[in-house]
């Protein structure tokens, strides 16, 4: 039980056994879904399933790219721009506000933190008509930027509670170090603090892109036209008018899933840190 | 060096410039929502007042017109239900899992990893596996049922109101098993190994010292596991929208699913923001729990 000590011998096999058996099961319905999308239609609703596919079929995936109105990788497309201004905005805002609450102790400094705090558990529900109004009143709505300017509000909070940790832990003598050697406030910042907090930043950057890249509700709320909504959106959209049509749906979530494979895959280190620093999702 | 650290301190508020963009900017698209929703729902929104200025107070009648409304009270409950439900399955699980990884044998710190997948996919993805799976005709459920010999004919379970709450648990407990086994591990490697070292010596059985070692010390874990867990579920929307909609017939609404509806669909803004701020008051007492929790670490 104290995790420390290595097992070796027998008992070693059987764990890591078990251990994939594990996997194999919890990880079953997302190789469900892409055995599926590689399949036919009539293949799909044969009994017995068969679990490869029988004749490797990519039709799903090629339809998407001709079809206008449900085009996943324009959906794509727009779901990726929508992440990364949604992320861009979460960093560049986040570092700064960070730095700030782990190094200086101003007047309102505890406020600002509780307010951080509160808006990570807020359900999207309270936010949702009140930005309506406001993305319409601001002439965003049916915009990119409407979606953009809502995921950044997911990913600032976090963002923020997760890189004042990284800032309060550097040393006050680097700091100072910069400032005898001509530094002020802000080049020190710049070229001193944020370098050592960079695997921070990244936690922030995945996570940010991760939200908004999940975020269902903010996008399918203020982007009406469907050629410019986020994957999410297209994938619910389909489901409405094509509900039963799965080797196109699972192609789309297949899809999806894509860049949060690659990002695990690059960088699962981040993805770990950023969880256990108590990360809400959604 | 004593006279930098000096002069630093003096000038602590120019900390305020750095935290002041993010700030403003959250008071802009959060703050002020926040306000504008709890007028809303003391006032009478249509479509036709949605942007006008002038908009007719309602008082407490939207509140207390919810709460008189049947289709509020079952997604109050069913919110209170699924969350119970999640939690207690996701928790053990995931602790259970925790407890298997911690054994370092060759493959646990990959497969743990390998672990955390479903806690990062888009849950409308998630959604629409789980409608795939927990379909009546084409589900992998329902033949794996059927080819045990558990089930006689295919069981309706997103399209009948006593199954469909359960397809929904299922769906957002495999969700959250990831996130309750990371947290879980990561507060069992804080256990230093002296003590099971000692507790060994003195005799102890496995049962005994994780009951008398293990869970005690986890404490602080636990408290923070099950309440960011709380949190997290009893806002859930997007599972709930994507793979029932809140039906069949209202079963499956949370407050979040029918906040939504009742704004969106229906058009009675007023009201589907007082039940989204029924769902914030919940959320934010619980959320002072939380506070407490980690009041130290924020400090």
């Amino acid at each position: 039980m104290g995790g420390e000590k290595k097992i070796t011998g027998k008992k070693n096999v059987i764990l890591s056994i078990l251990s994939v058996v594990l996997l194999c099961v919890l990880l079953f319905p997302l190789f469900w879904i892409l055995m599926t999308s590689l399949k036919t239609e009539q293949e799909i609703f044969r009994i017995p399933p068969t679990i490869i596919p029988e004749k490797l079929n990519l039709a799903s995936y090629a339809a998407q790219v001709e079809t206008g109105d449900f085009n996943m990788f324009q959906s794509f497309a727009n779901s990726f721009i929508i992440s990364i201004g949604a992320t861009l905005i979460s960093v560049i805002l986040a570092v700064p506000a960070s730095y700030g609450i782990a190094k200086y102790r101003f007047r309102g400094r505890k406020v600002m933190l509780l307010g951080f705090l509160v808006t990570q558990m807020l359900p999207v529900a309270v936010l949702l008509t009140p930005m309506f109004i406001l993305f319409r009143g601001m002439n965003l709505y049916n915009t990119p930027g409407a979606a953009i300017l809502a995921d950044a509000t997911i990913g600032i909070p976090f963002s923020i509670l997760i890189l004042k940790n990284y800032f309060a832990s550097i040393p006050r003598d680097l700091e100072e170090a910069a400032y005898i050697d001509g530094c002020n406030r802000f080049s020190a910042f710049i070229r001193v603090l944020i370098p050592i907090a960079k695997p921070g930043v990244m936690v922030c950057a995945i996570f940010s892109f991760l939200y908004a890249w999940g975020d269902l509700a903010y996008g399918m709320t203020f982007i009406i036209d469907q050629q410019k909504r986020p994957i999410t959106a297209g994938i619910f959209n389909f489901m409405g008018q094509y509900g039963t049509k799965w080797s196109y749906l699972t192609a789309f979530a297949v899809v999806t899933i894509i860049p949060v494979a690659l990002i695990f895959i690059f960088m699962q280190k981040y993805i770990i840190s950023g969880m256990t620093s108590g990360a809400v999702k959604g | 060096m004593k006279k930098t650290r000096k002069r630093l301190f003096a000038y602590d508020n120019v900390g305020i410039l750095f935290v002041l963009p993010a700030f403003v900017y959250m008071l802009v698209f959060v703050g002020y929502p926040i306000v504008r929703n709890i007028v809303l729902s003391f006032q009478d929104v249509t479509v036709r007042t949605l942007t006008k200025p002038d908009k007719p107070f309602a008082g407490l009648q939207n509140y207390i017109d919810i709460f008189q409304d049947p289709v509020f009270i079952r997604s109050l409950l069913n919110t209170l239900i699924f969350t119970v439900c999640c939690l207690v399955f996701q928790f053990i699980i995931g602790f259970l899992l925790a407890l298997f990884f911690n054994q370092n044998f060759k493959t646990s710190k990959v497969v743990r990893g390998l672990l955390l997948i479903p806690w990062m996919i888009p849950i409308t993805v998630t959604a629409l596996i789980f409608k795939f799976i927990f379909g009546t005709d084409v589900g992998i459920l329902n033949y794996a049922l059927q080819s045990l010999g558990l089930i006689k004919e295919n069981i309706d379970w997103l399209t009948s109101t006593n199954t469909a709450m359960f397809a929904l648990i299922c769906a957002n407990v495999w969700i959250g098993i990831p996130f309750n086994m990371i947290l879980i591990s990561t507060g069992l490697t804080t256990i230093p190994t002296e003590l099971y070292e000692s507790a060994a010596l003195d005799g102890a059985g496995k049962v005994q010292t994780f009951f008398k070692i293990t869970l005690p010390l986890l404490r602080p874990t636990i408290e923070s596991v099950l309440i960011l867990g709380f949190i997290y579920t009893f806002k859930v929307y997007d599972l709930v929208y994507v793979m029932t909609s809140g039906g069949p017939v209202n079963s499956t609404h949370m407050l979040s699913t029918y906040s939504y509806k009742l704004s969106f669909e229906l058009f009675k803004y007023s009201k589907g923001a007082a039940v989204a701020n029924v769902l914030l008051v919940i959320l934010l007492i619980v959320g002072v729990f939380y506070l407490r929790a980690t009041k130290e670490e924020n400090e």
